[in-house]
């Protein structure tokens, strides 16, 4: 961003507009060679992409995902502009980044709210099911779950249905934010060098993710350890990880979906 | 060996109706609820790899069957005239995930269909 011409005059509004379309315009220009680039395309559109996303609000979705749908949107249009076309990047993104959050509520139609039955059940597995994992040492059956609470094996199943329905595309949490010290985060760099160099068609999207997720996908894919020993890693519960694990490859799976890989 | 068929439209908002029945019969065969939940996330990684080829498919189809061995999905789109297995599936992002989430998967054809086969162990997952 230091590239700037050295003047320091007040910047109205649209001045500040006009600066954008200019770094776009640069950032677009050195797109093919430059990884960075895109990132930084993505950064000085997320004003524009949570603004769309807040136009989808009050429709039963949280936010968060909203935001993450008109993000996949963004790097969509992105991959997809032709800047010699003489339109401007943003007003090319625009419907694009619509078009996705309207897929988005039309695909999921039937999965926007869960009854509150079975959020309860949900509530009650997730603190039921890591208890008889380690009373078992290992993961229960349906059967057991249904013996040891009286929940029936169809509300299992449904509960176990309905939470992952519900998080379709969202991934948790924002890029570099996980908290992770730097220690432990520098092993998890090198899992990341693993996952891109196994799954190196879709390195550019793994990229994307923030690194709990690929930990996750190194320790499933890579490592072959099951959802549990992820979970104890990372300190999570095993429905945590498996959400995490279905929102990330759904997401893989979208943002991947264009280039036919 | 006991087997339940399903086909649901070809359309992303009934591939959950395929997962809820695969998981449904995982139950059955007594699969872990870790390991039920592995071939739930693998239905929807072959059934949304099944509706993305082209031309597209009429109908997606599923049985689920119980076997001494586990429980084996498998599904394919009737009226997908694709190549099959398409040019450098091994190599694709779905292969990845689903050799890597069922204890055995394959590309196959049924009756002509281009058909996935996933197979969780009665074992797995304990």
């Amino acid at each position: 961003m230091a590239d700037q011409p050295g003047q320091t005059q007040e910047t109205p509004e649209s001045q500040a507009k006009a600066a954008d379309r200019q770094r776009t315009r640069e950032l677009f220009a050195k797109l093919s060679g430059d990884p960075k680039a895109r990132e930084q395309l993505v950064a000085l559109h997320m004003p524009l992409v949570e603004y769309l996303a807040r136009r989808f609000r009050g429709r039963g979705e949280p936010l968060d995902d909203l935001v993450q749908v008109a993000s996949m949107g963004l790097l969509k249009a992105i991959d997809r502009f032709d800047s010699d076309r003489g339109v401007e990047f943003s007003t090319y993104a625009t419907p694009t980044i619509v078009g996705e959050l309207k897929r988005y509520f039309r695909d999921k139609g039937w999965a926007i709210r869960i009854p509150r039955r079975l959020q309860e059940v949900g509530l009650q597995l997730a603190k039921v099911v890591p208890a008889l994992s380690q009373e078992l040492g290992r993961s229960p059956s349906v059967a057991e779950i249904s013996n040891k609470t009286g929940i029936t094996e169809e509300e299992v199943l449904e509960a176990m249905n309905a939470s992952q329905a519900y998080s379709l595309v969202s991934l948790d949490a924002p890029m570099g934010e996980d908290g992770n010290s730097s220690l432990s985060r520098l092993g998890a760099e090198d899992e990341s060098l693993e996952l891109f160099e196994a799954w190196s068609s879709v390195a550019h999207l793994l990229e994307k993710l923030p690194l709990r997720e690929r930990r996750i996908l190194y320790l499933r894919f890579v490592a072959g350890e099951t959802q549990s020993q992820i979970a104890d890693k990372l300190e999570i519960s095993q429905m945590h990880v498996s959400r995490l694990l279905t929102k990330t490859l759904a997401w893989l799976r979208e943002a991947a979906g264009d280039q036919d890989i | 060996m006991q087997e339940v068929r399903v086909s649901v439209p070809a359309r992303a908002d009934y591939l959950h109706v395929l997962r809820a029945v695969a998981a449904s019969v995982g139950a059955r065969r007594d699969l872990s609820f870790e390991a039920i939940d592995d071939l739930r996330i693998a239905v929807d990684e072959a059934g949304a790899y099944l509706l993305a080829l082209k031309p597209s498919a009429d109908k997606l189809c599923l049985i689920v069957k119980i076997s001494e061995e586990g429980v084996t999905a498998t599904l394919w789109g009737e009226g997908i005239t694709t190549k099959w297995p398409p040019p450098g599936s091994d190599d694709s992002l779905s292969w990845k995930v689903l050799s890597g989430l069922a204890d055995e998967a394959a590309f196959e054809e049924l009756d002509g269909a281009p058909a996935i086969r996933l197979l969780k162990r009665a074992t797995s997952g304990r």
